[in-house]
């Protein structure tokens, strides 16, 4: 996502437009009439679909993008809470947080290092088997022990 | 990626002549999504056994690159740590303080102790640091190749002044 935004300060020769022109974009039968009347046209392939764009394509890849970003930087709050307001509130929060930025990181390793379809799916299976048992113990250490905040706490004191 | 080769090749095909208004007025929405895209690229070229090109393993290692490996690395390091601490609570059937009473019992020195707390803090301040860096990027900011090596050295800095000062908590 970030390369996307990021490709105009690469390429300095008008490439925003490509990008982020959104009617100029979407137009199939202009585009024909195009192809006949100019013999150097070439018709660029690419991905763009702005944000009004009604076609096929479903926001949920750039809410999931949102949503790990969102979830960061509530991690990223959660740190100084956990150490001026440790209780269970903030634990239980804490082992939601971490689990879930856990599972969402290693979603993108998996997508990014594990190819073909029965592979695929039988890792995110994996993983999340993995996150839900995560998730589990963490939610009985905070019922039945100390708890993540004071058990951080505990090893810390020695 | 393919976008980006697509566009640079796009921009070297009709430079000079070509208002770049052309290029964009014959562009068409693909039917595919990017993760389609990849699919058939995978699928396509193991099926054909193509071997891949060697790129990490002769490519110059760089700061920056060193630096994203290891934002990796210690997220997959710190989930598994995590994993692991939680199946263990499920597990076994003391509770904590007395496994911790037990590590302690077995009296490592003060240097072991602070030395795996400084092992402990070091992986979580970087994964931190590191994430403020990458929370910045996705703002937009500190592309440029001078700012990514400077914002990476404080990355560094900062984990290991933190992970000292933790350590000596």
């Amino acid at each position: 996502m970030a390369a996307l935004v990021r490709i105009s300060s690469v390429c300095h020769r008008g490439v925003s437009p490509l990008l982020f022109r959104s009617s100029s974009l979407i137009r199939p039968l202009a585009v024909q009439k195009k192809d006949r009347d100019c013999p150097y046209s070439i018709s660029a392939k690419i991905h763009a679909t702005p944000s009004n764009y009604a076609g096929s394509g479903s926001k949920a890849a750039s809410l999931h993008w949102t949503g790990e970003r969102i979830l960061s930087i509530v991690l990223l709050g959660l740190a100084p809470v956990a150490y001026y307001y440790p209780g269970p509130a903030v634990d239980y929060t804490l082992a939601a947080a971490l689990t879930l930025h856990g599972h969402w990181g290693l979603g993108q390793v998996l997508t990014d290092y594990v190819h073909g379809d029965f592979k695929i799916k039988m890792a995110n299976a994996g993983l999340f088997l993995l996150s839900t048992v995560t998730f589990a113990g963490l939610c009985y250490f905070n019922y039945h022990d100390v708890g993540i905040c004071k058990a951080v706490a505990l090893l810390w004191s020695k | 990626m393919a976008l980006l080769l697509r566009t640079v090749a796009r921009q070297g095909l009709c430079s000079s002549r070509l208002q770049f208004g052309v290029l964009y007025r014959h562009a068409v929405p693909m039917g595919t999504t990017a993760k389609e895209e990849m699919n058939k690229f995978w699928t396509k070229n193991t099926r054909l056994n193509r071997p891949v090109s060697p790129h990490v393993s002769i490519y110059k290692w760089s700061v920056p690159m060193m630096m994203s490996i290891s934002h990796r690395g210690t997220g997959v390091a710190l989930s598994s740590g995590i994993s692991a601490f939680a199946l263990a609570a499920l597990v076994l059937p003391e509770s904590y303080p007395y496994y911790l009473d037990l590590i302690h019992s077995m009296s490592f020195g003060p240097q072991f102790l602070a030395f795996s707390k400084f092992a402990l803090a070091f992986p979580v301040a970087y994964h931190t640091f590191n994430g403020i860096r990458h929370l910045i990027w996705d703002l937009g900011k500190g592309f440029r190749i001078p700012e990514v090596y400077r914002s990476g050295y404080i990355v560094i800095a900062l984990t290991v002044v933190t992970s000292i000062g933790l350590a000596a908590m």
